[in-house]
């Protein structure tokens, strides 16, 4: 077994992916033998720790990237890890939930915030975030997932607002920074594994 | 009357809620009106029993009942007949044997009262109705005198528009201070 399929090996494993599964994207690294596998396999594990994001909320917040990024394989495994330490079934769908509700706000605000124009900012969305009142994640969770959520879907206010508000609820800078390269890791495995 | 932004007056009644035997009965207080489930209340009134335009009005609303239960809202119909009217009524009306909502019995006429919605001469509440939020304060108020039916769409409509609130900090610009403040 060459280098390459043996690393792609212990990345899938560590995924509880079956070790033959693979991407057409996946194949070019394996056949090219290449050297970035191994930070793949780095990069993933180092976004399954933290010293400021709990591993429940780690499980949490990596199912909601995976929600955005319609990522069977990783909502599968990061369903499973939240769930063995110890996220409950309706903080796993608020995760999922708040990928999808993020999502129609990213597209909705970073329009009216690229176009600036008074108009659009007049007429009432019409969006649903009923959840975001009493989310059982909490609110400060609830926020960290969505401004990670923004970070992924690349809308610049969305993010500058989340941040301010998590800031204003006590957040500290290093929590918010771990969370936004947690989900960074996540979407760039992503691309290589679904 | 009791207008936006109030506390919706306390009361206790009797409602008709089936018209299945030894189930008629329940008893609807106010208690509920505010509550931590964040479910809305959804109050609507007609002046009297057994007559042409209120049970059109009322099945509209039952048609609707899944509207209103999907936005997390509590339909109660209501009038000042007593529970007993309101049981025989919904045994006499094809449209009303399956209602799933309650019909409230303001037989003291105290909570139209409170509400300011009797009309002065018969003493019977004007088709008022009343969104309640899930901390008890009336949101939407809108009375129509005696004959004029209501609009249940509108009515959702408007439940939308309140149920609505921009929450979402990216509902934020430039200058602007954010939302959790």
């Amino acid at each position: 077994m060459s280098e390459s399929t043996e690393t792609i090996k212990e990345i899938l494993t560590a995924m509880s992916a079956d070790e033959t599964h693979r991407t057409e994207a996946l194949s070019l690294l394996e056949d090219g033998n290449s050297r970035y596998l191994r930070d793949l396999k780095l990069n993933f594990n180092s976004a399954l720790s933290s010293e400021f994001i709990t591993a429940k909320e780690i499980g949490l917040l990596g199912l909601s990237v995976a929600v955005n990024e319609r990522n069977a394989v990783l909502i599968k495994f990061f369903q499973k890890f939240a769930s063995d330490n110890e996220a409950n079934a309706e903080e796993i769908a608020e995760a999922a939930a708040c990928a999808s509700l993020l999502a129609s706000n990213n597209v909705f605000y970073r329009f009216r915030h690229f176009t600036q124009k008074e108009k659009y900012s007049q007429i009432p969305a019409r969006i649903r975030m009923q959840i975001m009142m009493k989310p059982v994640t909490g609110k400060e969770f609830f926020e960290l997932m969505s401004l990670i959520i923004s970070a992924v879907n690349g809308c610049e206010m969305c993010v500058n607002a989340h941040e301010d508000s998590l800031i204003k609820m006590g957040t500290t800078e290093e929590r918010i920074f771990d969370a936004v390269r947690i989900a960074s890791l996540i979407t760039s495995t992503g691309k290589l594994i679904f | 009357m009791i207008t936006i932004g109030q506390k919706f007056p306390s009361f206790e009644k009797k409602a008709v809620v089936s018209i299945e035997k030894g189930k008629e009965f329940d008893t609807i207080n106010s208690e509920y009106l505010a509550n931590e489930d964040n479910v809305w209340t959804v109050m609507f009134w007609w002046p009297k029993d057994f007559t042409f335009v209120c049970p059109t009005e009322i099945a509209e609303f039952n048609k609707a009942f899944g509207d209103f239960s999907d936005r997390d809202a509590r339909l109660i119909g209501a009038s000042t007949d007593s529970e007993f009217v309101h049981l025989a009524w919904r045994n006499n009306h094809d449209d009303l044997r399956d209602l799933k909502f309650p019909m409230l019995a303001d037989t003291s006429k105290s909570l139209a009262e409170d509400l300011g919605i009797l009309e002065p001469n018969e003493k019977i509440a004007y088709r008022a109705t009343f969104i309640i939020d899930p901390t008890g304060i009336v949101r939407w108020v809108c009375v129509n005198d005696l004959n004029v039916g209501r609009n249940v769409k509108e009515v959702i409509r408007v439940l939308d528009g309140l149920q609505t609130d921009e929450l979402c900090p990216c509902n934020w610009e430039k200058g602007q201070e954010t939302l959790s403040n």
